[in-house]
């Protein structure tokens, strides 16, 4: 049986101090530990999921391309599973219109690297989601979420050394608002880490 | 009780978040300016910045070696772990080659049996 899931927890370096806020209010910043509330977030997989990238990437794709769902508001999520994963989300500052990470946020992926080799969480593999808002044409905004997902991914793994075989990458463009209460709003733009498997 | 203390207190290499920090606070400009396309990549960006000695900032000529040292000391305090720790991990853990979440979670909850080379591995991992 799956744990129920925690209100996962955003890191926002924009313009100052490090807060957290609950998604799930939208509202109500609260200051807290960066690394160590990564950890616990991340950690307590009750059953590794079954998430399959590329067929997630094949149905966002097949979405837009039938123009299915054109309303950002009434559009369901395309991985109804992520949801309830230990996960966390947080601002990354890209180039526009890039996957270049911006110097602003390197800090942020140093965080991100110490909390994934944490010893409690070495067990673990993850899912780097991609997430765009909706400005914009719906089949750019996939591609860049994905190359801005494998850009996550690339400087942990180059950079910080976690290994690859722990660490997937898909963008899911604005398929899945993390706000989709409000498609336009600058949380959408987020990366998740989600906890989807157990190593062996 | 954690380990016990085997010698000299060993020092922690620096986080990869306080290394990370150093970098874009005394470079982060001089990246902008210089490095404008290159993503955060331990090889190509301490290239780049290499590259362009001559218009970095004395700031970041003085700090970015040393934060990209600091990530690899970190890396490779991480990696020797496995090979200090590796009778302990296997005698004392029962884990398999490789399974270090398996070896580090009864590593660090070791109340004896640990020797000292793997003691301070794990401190210098920055583990404890």
């Amino acid at each position: 049986m799956r744990k129920a899931p925690r209100a996962p927890y955003l890191l926002n370096l924009v313009g100052g101090p490090i807060i957290f806020m609950v998604l799930t209010t939208g509202a109500g910043a609260q200051t807290a530990a960066a690394t160590p509330d990564m950890v616990h977030q991340l950690g307590g997989l009750q059953a590794a999921a079954d998430v399959d990238v590329a067929v997630l990437r094949q149905q966002a794709l097949d979405r837009i391309k039938s123009r299915a769902d054109s309303e950002p508001l009434k559009r369901p999520p395309v991985a109804a599973e992520l949801p309830g994963l230990p996960q966390i989300a947080f601002d990354v500052q890209f180039d526009p219109d890039s996957a270049i990470i911006r110097p602003g946020s390197y800090r942020t992926l140093g965080r991100i690297a110490d909390a994934l080799s944490d010893p409690a969480l070495l067990q673990y593999s993850f899912l780097i989601v991609g997430h765009t808002g909706v400005t914009g044409r719906r089949e750019s905004n996939l591609t860049l979420s994905q190359r801005r997902a494998d850009s996550i991914r690339d400087a942990l793994v180059t950079t910080f050394k976690i290994s690859p075989k722990r660490l997937r990458a898909v963008g899911l463009g604005e398929e899945q608002l993390l706000d989709a209460a409000h498609p336009a709003a600058a949380i959408n733009q987020q990366i998740q880490i989600v906890t989807v498997g157990q190593l062996d | 009780m954690a380990l016990a203390a085997c010698g000299p207190a060993v020092a922690a290499t620096m986080s990869f978040e306080d290394a990370t920090a150093i970098l874009a606070d005394t470079c982060g400009g001089d990246i902008d300016a210089n490095c404008r396309g290159v993503n955060l990549d331990s090889s190509r960006l301490k290239d780049c910045l290499t590259r362009n000695q001559d218009s970095v900032s004395p700031q970041c000529k003085a700090a970015y070696l040393g934060a990209f040292d600091a990530i690899a000391k970190r890396v490779a305090a991480r990696v020797a772990v496995r090979k200090s720790c590796e009778r302990e991990a296997t005698k004392l853990c029962g884990a398999a080659p490789k399974q270090d979440a398996k070896a580090l979670a009864c590593l660090l909850t070791a109340t004896r049996g640990i020797s000292a080379n793997c003691s301070r591995a794990i401190s210098e991992a920055g583990y404890r």
